[in-house]
């Protein structure tokens, strides 16, 4: 009678001890998921690629552009900050030029960064129409803190950024990791967007209404 | 140990049994059959689990001929140019001498035919050439032209008065008849073949007991318990008497009179109900609380932007419908993502005459106060040039386009009672390519209140005296807005 019992319980634990490492096994692999989710990993640099090309010549001269921050009064959501990059001979270059002003943020200490830290810019790309794609990292989305103003404030730093300093770009398209998306975090609308200068402390010059959308 | 175990299952067994047993036993209930000018009622009977009805009084209804084979145990009805023959204990039935297979088989006990429900859709309407329609679970079927009536009705708890709004898919006339001493009132719903979406609400409160659809005689009507509190039902049509509220309060109110010295919840409930009827234009107002589930929106220590809006969102439906006649939907109810195209969806849906989307605010600027009130940017294209002609079909995005003016009115008309009833804040009107508003085809805005990087803002949004007052003023200018001329 014992002898039996104790076979049933060694099956039952065996049994039990089976059970509980399936489920184990299916827990650990749901987190694993959840977090790769969550943490979408950067790409890890090659080391074989060769560095990338420079964005100017030492010999291109400078050029001052109006870059927008956050600095929030009233109607106002963007500021218009003055700096400096080189007039290089490619489009898509001075458009990187000033998409790399917006990511290091403002240099006045009563403007905002409009970009989560960490965000990096993947690609630039401009049509023949005039339309620009420009590609950041998924952190730009996943390390948004929120707000219908604010995230206002960060899709048009990028699209008034290009479209006020590069009349060649008529609008801007916003990709995340190299994809489309619907909104940034949930309020702004990602499709094609051409300058808006009514959030700024900029007045539009005459050729600049003509060209907004 | 032995003695345990037996018992145990002994007693299962015998609970087995029991149950088997009760769902084996005729349950005799109504059953009615809506036809075009007429209406049967039956006494079905529940066998194996299924519903069964009287075959000969069917027929005899429709006026088939049949004839009854006691000696060969068959039952053939004849039809124009068809026969339909059934045999006892068997699921196969010969219609032109094809065989059809039903779901049960056909009985026959003490001299009566026995046919299971699907009979009717499957064989019968063959031979008599009339279509039956049935939903699994109710108590009636409809058929051949009959045309139907659905019946939708929810309850909700309004502090002082329990409302009961009917809606129905057609224009019916409601009878209202109290009986006090049963403590029952009696809707009668004066329209031939109602379908109720549900027999009974599951629905109790302090005022409201039961409601039960009940037609087993033909005469479709609402039954509702009352509690002992119920003072007066009042029953408003609405919407060109396809919509009905029925009031259930627990006190009477006198309109004219205004006491002497009126606490805060007597004087805002006399508002209310003197206003109640205000916006009748308006149908369906659409509130969606931003954000839910994965999507926590912005978030303060613990206080997290998706929780916020869905406490406000259920906040405000409460002073609304203690407003305005109009039916309040949430997108969300409880905490689930749901993308901007399916949160304007609830809107277009349900065909609201309003949409209103709420939102904390979060400014890196942790001295702002934040709120805005948000317009869909007007001239936005989404890189599409206007062709000449115009356009014959607009992409979704442009949905909000010709209720674009209607919003901008409806915007301002918040900004109005929001300042008055908050001063500190301005709530600034602005335009945006918001998401959740550029498929929305009625007036829509979405709301930004406080400002989540500041806890200061934080604490005021948690209060539940500010909340009160933000969303009383909302609803204020909701109705407003609604009262305003925008019909439907």
């Amino acid at each position: 009678m014992s002898s039996r019992m104790s076979r049933h319980l060694k099956i039952g634990l065996i049994v039990l001890a089976v059970g509980f490492a399936i489920t184990l096994g299916l827990f650990v692999d749901v987190i694993g998921r959840i977090q790769s989710m969550v943490q979408e990993k950067e790409p890890i640099g090659n080391p074989f690629t060769p560095a990338p090309a420079p964005l100017y010549e030492q010999t291109d001269p400078p050029m001052t552009v109006k870059v927008f921050f956050p600095g929030m009064k009233d109607d106002i959501i963007l500021s218009a900050e003055d700096q400096t990059i080189r007039r290089s001979g490619e489009l898509a270059n001075r458009a990187r030029q000033i998409l790399q002003k917006v990511l290091e943020g403002p240099k006045s200490l009563s403007l905002y960064p409009s970009i989560p830290k960490d965000t990096k810019l993947q690609e630039v790309f401009i049509d023949d129409m005039g339309m620009a794609y420009v590609d950041f990292s998924n952190t730009i989305s996943a390390n948004h803190p929120g707000g219908i103003v604010n995230e206002q404030a960060t899709v048009y730093s990028i699209v008034n950024s290009l479209t006020y300093n590069l009349p060649e770009i008529r609008q801007v398209k916003i990709l995340v990791g190299g994809a489309e998306k619907e909104t940034l975090a949930g309020h702004c609308l990602l499709l094609p967007l051409g300058m808006d200068l009514s959030i700024t402390d900029i007045t539009p010059s005459k050729e600049q209404v003509n060209h907004a959308d | 140990m032995k003695r345990v175990v037996t018992g145990f299952v002994f007693v299962t067994l015998a609970a087995a049994v029991l149950f088997y047993t009760r769902s084996l036993s005729a349950a005799d209930t109504d059953f009615l059959i809506y036809f075009e000018n007429s209406t049967l009622a039956l006494k079905s009977q529940t066998l194996d689990r299924a519903v069964y009805l009287p075959l000969q009084e069917i027929v005899r209804h429709l006026g088939l001929a049949s004839t009854d084979a006691t000696g060969v145990m068959t039952f053939t009805i004849q039809g124009q140019n068809s026969r339909l023959v059934l045999t006892p204990g068997s699921g196969f039935i010969s219609y032109n001498d094809q065989p059809i297979l039903l779901q049960n088989p056909i009985r026959r006990e003490g001299g009566q035919w026995l046919v299971p429900l699907d009979f009717l859709s499957q064989g019968l309407s063959r031979v008599a050439g009339v279509e039956f329609r049935y939903r699994p679970g109710t108590r009636r079927m409809f058929a051949g032209k009959v045309t139907t009536t659905e019946l939708a009705m929810n309850a909700q708890s309004l502090g002082a008065l329990t409302r009961l709004t009917l809606r129905a898919g057609s224009p019916i006339e409601v009878d209202l008849q109290k009986e006090t001493a049963q403590r029952r009132a009696v809707l009668v719903l004066k329209g031939r073949a109602i379908d109720p979406a549900r027999e009974r609400l599951e629905y109790k409160d302090a005022l409201v007991q039961s409601v039960e659809f009940e037609d087993s005689d033909g005469m479709p009507r609402l039954l509702i318990g009352m509690a002992e509190g119920v003072r007066d039902i009042r029953l408003t049509p609405s919407d060109g008497n396809r919509v009905y509220f029925v009031d259930f309060v627990r006190e009477v109110v006198s309109e004219a009179a205004t006491p002497t010295t009126p606490t805060a919840s007597a004087a805002s409930t006399a508002r209310a109900n003197a206003n109640i009827t205000a916006g009748a234009g308006v149908r369906v107002i659409v509130i969606d609380a931003g954000h839910g589930g994965i999507e926590t929106g912005a978030t303060n220590s613990g206080t997290l932007e998706k929780d916020v809006t869905l406490l406000l969102a259920r906040r405000l439906r409460t002073a609304l419908q203690s407003r305005i006649s109009a039916t309040i939907v949430l997108t969300r109810d409880s905490d689930i993502d749901l993308t901007s195209e399916a949160r304007a969806g609830v809107a277009n849906n349900n065909q609201a005459g309003l949409f209103i989307s709420l939102h904390t605010g979060y400014s890196p600027d942790k001295m702002a106060s934040g709120s805005s009130i948000y317009v869909m940017k007007p001239d936005f294209t989404g890189g599409l040039s206007e062709p000449a002609g115009g356009r014959l079909f607009l992409p979704w995005y442009m949905a909000y386009r010709p209720n674009a003016a209607a919003s901008q009115t409806m915007a301002q008309s918040l900004q109005k009672n929001l300042i008055e009833a908050l001063p500190e804040s301005k709530f600034p009107i602005r335009f945006g390519p918001v998401g959740v508003l550029a498929s929305a085809t009625m007036p829509a805005i979405a709301l930004e209140i406080g400002n989540l990087n500041n806890d200061t803002s934080v604490k005021t949004l948690l209060d539940p005296d500010f909340q009160t007052k933000f969303t009383a003023a909302l609803a204020e200018g909701i109705g407003q807005f609604a009262a305003g001329g925008r019909k439907q």
